[in-house]
């Protein structure tokens, strides 16, 4: 799954796929490394984009003065 | 000259004839054609009977100032309409007769219940009707977006509940960003429907841009949300492709409109406040998963790290041991060798003692053997000395330095040396 076909739909169910994934089976270090690695990645796309982010709340601010 | 009346008996005989044979009042149902309020606040109709849209009856009425104040504002917040043109009444009118004005209707009451029931009745027809179409639950059948992001909003951009939703949603304390495109419409009136279902076609042109599609409206003062009840309205809204959030703003029950929409809400802040409610429960879920596997994570590193150390406390426990075993047993062995090896030195010991004495035996024996062997042999070596064969009268002749044997070994003139046992002589050969 690449970065550019990503949307809020498969970020979701990408995320449960992990939890289920972790939930059921142990994975090894290295496997978890990975997956934990994705998650934050996912987290990360989810919310840039639901957000107004920091930097451009402030441009936004700024724009008014 | 034929008996006859001046206008004026006959309009009160007219009036006479009306007082005595008819009711003090009577409930007559009634549309309104007509409808105009003057100046003093006196409100004056013309109520019609239809059939087949043509009119069969009609009559002039009036609804005083001080009566109208109170009763129009009554039946609209019972109704949700106000008294207009084509709306059907039940109303208690005393016919009144007027010398100069002729016949008019006085309306002194209106029961709302009728209307409502009228109203009612066409809603209950346009919802058949919808059904009949099979479109009646579409709108509801499209899932909501995951997140609602992209909004296109029919309001009319100068109402205050346009205002209060851009606000609410553009001011969300969760900074959710929200991509809101405004499509103007009037809200209200004749035009109304019309107006609306040219901003959704407009809409629906550019559909792929947009997760969900708002219709508020609100603040202004009138109730009138006739417009809302509209098949063609309903049937568009009904059939729209993506989800219809209403806020018609309205505390009465549901128009038409509210009804096949996806879902319908009292107040534009209320839709704003679902459309931020839908990005949160969206982040809540990535939060909860998040969580869900940081937890697990954490959990599992903590058993490993806990069998991990339980390993090596093991380890240590078996390797204490097995030293200590290994001591345990390398003390026995050491005894046992020590035990061993003494009792091999001890063999060895006695082994050695007895050799000892074995040699000192053989060489006692053989010291004594050879004792008698010198004893003997000096008795032999006695009996040899040529100092005694010499005394017994041998000699030994040499010359020149030689021992002689043989007589044929001297030549004339040889000088020979006789060795005697007390002395030497020298002779020449003759």
């Amino acid at each position: 799954m690449t970065k550019k076909e990503l949307t809020y739909q498969k970020a979701l169910d990408e995320l449960e796929f992990i939890v289920k994934k972790i939930e059921q089976n142990e994975p090894d270090v290295d496997e978890l490394n990975d997956m934990v690695a994705r998650a934050v990645e996912l987290v990360k796309y989810c919310k840039t984009k639901l957000k107004v982010t920091e930097e451009k709340l402030k441009n936004n601010l700024e724009a008014l003065d | 000259m034929m008996e006859h009346l001046s206008l004026y008996d006959l309009n009160i005989k007219i009036k006479d004839c009306l007082k005595v044979n008819l009711e003090e009042s009577y409930w007559v149902v009634a549309e309104i054609g007509e409808i105009r309020v003057n100046q003093k606040g006196h409100c004056y109709l013309e109520l019609v009977e239809k059939a087949d849209d043509k009119i069969i009856a009609q009559n002039r009425a009036v609804i005083w100032s001080y009566t109208f104040r109170n009763l129009s504002g009554w039946f609209e917040s019972l109704t949700g309409q106000t008294l207009k043109p084509g709306l059907k009444i039940l109303s208690n009118v005393i016919v009144t007769y007027h010398e100069v004005y002729g016949l008019s209707l006085n309306i002194r009451d209106i029961d709302a219940t009728y209307t409502i029931g009228e109203r009612a009745k066409k809603r209950l027809e346009i919802l058949k009707k919808l059904k009949e179409d099979g479109v009646l639950d579409m709108n509801k059948q499209i899932p909501l977006p995951l997140v609602p992001q992209r909004i296109a909003v029919i309001a009319s951009s100068t109402s205050a509940g346009y205002l209060d939703f851009m606000s609410q949603l553009e001011n969300n304390t969760l900074n959710y960003q929200f991509r809101i495109s405004h499509y103007q419409a009037i809200m209200q009136g004749n035009e109304a429907e019309r107006s609306i279902i040219e901003a959704l076609l407009e809409i629906h042109r550019e559909i792929e841009h947009y997760d969900i599609l708002v219709i508020i409206r609100g603040g202004g003062a009138t109730l009138d949300l006739e417009c809302f009840d509209g098949y063609e309205l309903a049937s568009h809204v009904a059939q729209f492709p993506v989800p219809i959030i209403t806020g018609i703003g309205h505390e009465r029950d549901e128009t038409i409109t509210d009804m096949v929409a996806h879902t319908s809400l009292k107040t534009p802040t209320a839709v704003a406040e679902f459309l931020i409610s839908g990005c949160r429960d969206f982040e809540g879920q990535i939060n909860n998963l998040y969580t869900r596997i940081i937890d697990q994570v954490l959990d599992i590193f903590k058993e490993r790290k806990g069998h991990l150390a339980y390993l090596s406390k093991h380890l240590k426990y078996i390797t204490e041991n097995t030293l200590k075993g290994q001591a345990l047993g390398l003390n026995i062995l050491g005894k046992n060798i020590n035990n061993a090896a003494n009792r091999r030195i001890q063999v060895m010991e006695t082994a050695l003692a007895g050799y000892i004495r074995a040699i000192k035996l053989n060489t006692e024996r053989y010291l004594t053997l050879q004792n008698k062997d010198l004893m003997n042999l000096a008795k032999s070596i006695e009996l040899v000395d040529p100092k005694k064969i010499l005394k017994r009268g041998y000699s030994i002749t040499r010359s020149k330095g030689k021992i002689i044997k043989s007589a044929g070994d001297l030549r004339q003139g040889d000088i020979i040396e006789s060795v005697f046992y007390d002395g030497k002589k020298e002779s020449k050969i003759l």
